[in-house]
């Protein structure tokens, strides 16, 4: 396996160019085989190449979305679909928050509609509800981003945490459907309620018996 | 099983291979119709290795760069004969259909 002979310049600009490309694989994967796959790729490249072709970037792009969507060593499958499970559920709560900005004058009319007389206090008390939800959504989505992180890395700390929050967005749940308000933004809350079953899907997986020790094993390692 | 998958496995079923020799006797097998690229390789080896149908035999620094040496595990030789006399049947059985419906014309 001979690199072809191409100047330093090209050699190292070809190099640049699938290590860009190489830094889209998983870190772990990355730290196993970036160097062999490198060695590969420049003992396939053309004498004159200073960059990576089409058809091999369009290739090491579609493996490293296919090694995204692969447990990483160690990692059971039940963990790696609570992480995606997490992933779908910021994903849905995203949509939630646009769907509850967009559909704020629906709302407050329809509750205006059923309060009358109360319309100017309404308004008021919407409008503080939603900047309420707008507010917490985002810092919602933050610390779910950073529960998956810590669920990734098999932290202990991070399953508690994870159990933590699905209790908040539990009482959360509940105290929506005591405000009546499925009837009054259906759109947010479905969705809304589906981001619930995501978390709760993940939960269960989380605290699968096929999980613990992925979370007991990287305590040990850590401590 | 891909054809990939399957042509990897019969690469390494005559020996250990690194990457660019899987590569290159990829294409030898398949009389050039199957170009195989790093990425789709890569992939494939992390797959078989997880299934352990293949393993890691040794690893060697040539001119600075890692060249690892990959081998069949006895899980992965079974699979592979498994899979051979599977596609070999099929093909028996379309040669056979083949000359039955040829001889049928004929006739």
């Amino acid at each position: 396996m001979n690199e072809p002979s191409m100047s330093a310049s090209d050699s190292a600009s070809l190099e640049r160019g699938y290590r860009r490309l190489l830094a889209w694989y998983p870190k772990w994967f990355r730290r196993e085989n970036e160097e062999e796959i490198l060695a590969v790729l420049m003992a396939c490249a053309q004498e004159d190449q200073t960059r990576p072709s089409l058809e091999a970037m369009a290739d090491l792009l579609k493996g490293a979305v296919r090694m995204r969507l692969r447990p990483m060593p160690g990692q059971p499958r039940t963990v790696f679909l609570a992480v995606w499970l997490i992933i779908a559920s910021v994903l849905t709560e995203a949509a939630d928050l646009i769907t509850l900005r967009a559909t704020e004058g629906g709302i407050k009319a329809s509750v205006i509609a059923r309060y009358p007389a109360y319309a100017h206090a309404i308004g008021h008390a919407v409008n503080l509800q939603v900047t309420i939800e707008l507010i917490t959504g985002p810092i919602g989505i933050a610390v779910m981003l950073c529960l998956a992180w810590m669920i990734v890395k098999g932290k202990q700390r991070g399953r508690v945490a994870f159990a933590l929050f699905f209790g908040v967005s539990c009482l959360s749940v509940l105290l929506s459907l005591s405000q009546d308000a499925l009837v009054y933004a259906p759109a947010a809350e479905g969705i809304g309620f589906g981001t619930w079953a995501l978390t709760a899907a993940a939960i269960m997986l989380v605290f699968n018996k096929a999980s613990s020790p992925y979370f007991g094993r990287r305590e040990l390692v850590l401590t | 099983m891909q054809e990939a998958t399957f042509l990897i496995l019969t690469a390494l079923a005559a020996g250990t291979q690194h990457g660019y020799g899987i590569i290159s006797d990829v294409a030898e097998i398949s009389d050039g119709r199957v170009k195989l690229l790093a990425g789709t390789l890569y992939t494939a080896l992390d797959r078989l290795r997880a299934d352990g149908l293949i393993g890691v035999d040794r690893e060697e620094v040539v001119d600075n760069r890692l060249r690892r040496y990959y081998r069949l595990t006895p899980d992965g030789e079974k699979r592979l004969a498994a899979e051979a006399a599977r596609l070999q049947a099929h093909a028996t059985a379309a040669l056979r259909r083949l000359n039955l419906n040829l001889a049928g014309g004929v006739a």
